[in-house]
């Protein structure tokens, strides 16, 4: 069994994200469980790096890192925190009553998200975490309408996006030849993001850009203190 | 075969290995980036000090250098360094070289023009009192000025200082990551400082280092938003994200705002002039308020804050957050210098006739070109502090949301519809 570094790498920085996930559950101190979530983003953020998807894990620390989280962080220091913390005076059914419904809904897509990960082509391949999604398929696979992996490892080998360097440059361009593929050497994962956003799923995109904004202008327009003169 | 040739083997040996070559080079590129960013925190202390005094018409510390005094202990005690220097040439103690050696003070010290003030001042808050008030939460108060002080450094490992050189082991690029994201990069992570301003204010447990908490958090989100939109017009006439690509651009094609040569004297590339001229006075706001410095200095306002979120500090924790500041303002320097006033490059096609000549003369010459180019934002940084006075909270808060988010917004448009219909 050889490691690559970047598989231990992975291991490590998904036992951080889970270790600190459960942080934000357990501690008792609201910052605390703040603090700890902007580290399991980060360690999030380190797995995408990983991957080779630089843009979505610099999103990722600027976004939710950078923002969400400090305005949770904002909100929860202006909270009395010792109030949070005594909280413990309900029953044992009672609490259990509470919990009930946050764990049935968290275990149902626990389940799915699992599903969907042990049917990832090259999820048997546990000990090279990384390279599987274009190694499993034995070959250099270009472009990724086809589904050459799809019957061999399950259903969602023919909708992943191929992780080397050749492929990502194919898709981006499909006029270039096998060998002027082969020879690059990153991968442009902010074009081909934008690409696939602004084509395939551009309509989507656009309905979540309008959802976001109406959202915003309700947010603003509630907050906002009409004057009565 | 000798010692000499052996280890000389051994060390060609080491290079030709293609992963010990990557290494090696970017651990020297990475000491190379840090001693340069802490030089430049340090050396803009200095500046600042010195630009402050010469606005309030001052000399400014123009004093601390190392006293000659020392040398003599190690000599015979009548005679000074200078004169038994003049003695040495021979040259006679009242001519023009000995009056201009006197007038540099060459007979008492050695000139620094008073750069030995910050290391002194260093000095000073290493051994000062280290006072840990008993009613702040420890844990974060302990790690909030690091969470200031690192990001800035982290962030400068995007910022290319040269072009590249090939040798015979293999290509070294003159940035420590030659990666894909370069200005996102430095977003996201100097972005992170944040916590620190905003951790230093919860943990001190007081109500003065709140506000100031509360106050940097609002600010540097604000301004942040505006940041990143005022880009995205540079960004569509670049088309790429590598910092190193958007340099190299600028070296043939001409720097962002001075574009003298190769495509950039077309009428085209002046069309885009006013766009670009926007998002740079739009960006170069928002880094000073991303710096917390004074036109912006909510979070540290001594007349309604007593110190802002870094009252209860002191010693080296206080001094980590002025670092921290003075790392940010070089990283935003930085940045400017390298996203609209051409990086590295010397412009005006010197860059390829260096390369031509010798590509590591080039590298060189690039990086003090580079060199010199932070130095004067970094001068231009203090000057716009000590000419502006500090803004209302309310008056940042309407010019951050107000005008920049407005004004970057439109000028992506603007800058859409001149390429659309320039180009």
């Amino acid at each position: 069994m050889d490691f690559a570094i970047s598989s231990i790498l992975f291991y490590a920085f998904a036992a951080m994200a889970l270790i600190c996930a459960c942080c934000v559950i357990f501690a008792s101190n609201p910052v605390t469980s703040a603090m700890s979530m902007a580290l399991c983003f980060a360690a999030t953020a380190a797995i995408l790096f990983g991957l080779g998807a630089q843009f979505l894990g610099i999103v990722q620390i600027t976004v939710y890192a950078g923002a969400i989280l400090v305005l949770f962080l904002f909100v929860v220091m202006m909270l009395d925190i010792r109030t949070e913390e005594d909280d413990n005076s309900f029953s044992v059914f009672s609490s259990l009553v509470r919990m009930a419904p946050g764990a049935l809904i968290s275990g149902v897509f626990a389940a799915l998200v699992f599903l969907a990960a042990i049917k990832l082509p090259g999820a048997d391949e546990w000990n090279n975490p990384l390279c599987r999604a274009w190694d499993s398929r034995g070959e250099l696979c270009v472009g990724r309408q086809e589904p050459a992996a799809s019957t061999a490892t399950g259903n969602y080998g023919g909708a992943l996006p191929a992780l080397s360097p050749a492929a990502a440059a194919k898709t981006l361009n499909p006029n270039i030849s096998n060998e002027e593929a082969a020879a690059a050497t990153s991968i442009p994962d902010v074009k081909l993001l934008g690409q696939c956003l602004f084509s395939q799923y551009n309509v989507v995109f656009v309905i979540l850009s309008f959802a976001l904004l109406a959202s915003t202008v309700g947010a603003v327009a509630l907050s906002r203190k009409i004057r009565k003169d | 075969m000798s010692l000499f040739d052996s280890i000389w083997n051994w060390c060609v040996d080491l290079l030709s290995n293609e992963i010990w070559f990557y290494l090696i080079t970017t651990v020297v590129k990475l000491v190379l980036m840090f001693a340069v960013i802490l030089a430049f925190v340090v050396l803009s202390v200095w500046i600042e000090r010195r630009v402050a005094g010469w606005i309030q018409d001052r000399p400014g510390p123009n004093r601390a250098g190392i006293p000659l005094q020392l040398f003599q202990q190690f000599g015979s005690k009548e005679k000074q360094p200078l004169k038994e220097w003049l003695h040495f040439f021979g040259i006679p103690e009242s001519c023009w070289i000995a009056k201009l050696c006197t007038w540099l003070r060459l007979d008492r010290e050695i000139p620094t023009f008073g750069l030995m003030q910050p290391c002194l001042d260093g000095g000073k808050l290493f051994l000062k009192q280290e006072l840990t008030p008993s009613y702040v939460r420890k844990v974060y108060f302990t790690i909030a000025p690091m969470l200031v002080l690192g990001p800035p450094m982290v962030a400068a490992a995007v910022i290319p200082f040269a072009s590249g050189v090939t040798t015979k082991f293999g290509a070294i690029n003159m940035v420590v990551a030659n990666i894909g994201i370069g200005p996102l990069w430095i977003f996201a992570i100097s972005g992170l400082s944040v916590y620190g301003l905003t951790l230093a204010g919860w943990s001190s447990n007081s109500k003065y280092p709140f506000l100031g908490g509360l106050r940097a958090t609002a600010q540097l989100i604000s301004y942040e938003v505006a940041m990143g939109l005022s880009i995205i017009p540079l960004l569509m006439v670049f088309s790429t994200l590598n910092m190193q690509d958007i340099v190299q651009y600028q070296a043939d094609n001409g720097w962002t705002l001075l574009p003298l040569w190769g495509e950039g004297l077309s009428w085209q590339r002046w069309a885009l002039m006013a766009p670009l001229a926007l998002s740079f006075i739009i960006f170069v706001t928002c880094v000073f308020a991303e710096a917390n410095r004074t036109p912006f200095d909510m979070a540290e306002c001594e007349t309604d804050l007593v110190g802002g979120y870094h009252s209860e500090y002191s010693s080296m924790k206080f001094a980590s957050f002025f670092m921290g500041e003075y790392a940010a303002m070089v990283i935003g320097s930085a940045l400017v210098v390298t996203l609209f006033l051409g990086g590295w490059s010397i412009g005006f096609g010197a860059d390829a006739a260096l390369h031509s000549v010798s590509s590591w003369l080039a590298v060189v010459c690039q990086f003090i070109m580079f060199l010199i180019k932070l130095t004067a934002f970094i001068v231009f940084f203090v000057w716009v502090r000590w000419t502006l006075p500090r803004f209302r909270w309310d008056q940042v808060m309407k010019l951050g949301w107000l005008v920049f988010l407005e004004l970057a917004v439109a000028n992506i448009f603007l800058t859409a519809a001149v390429l659309y219909f320039v180009k």
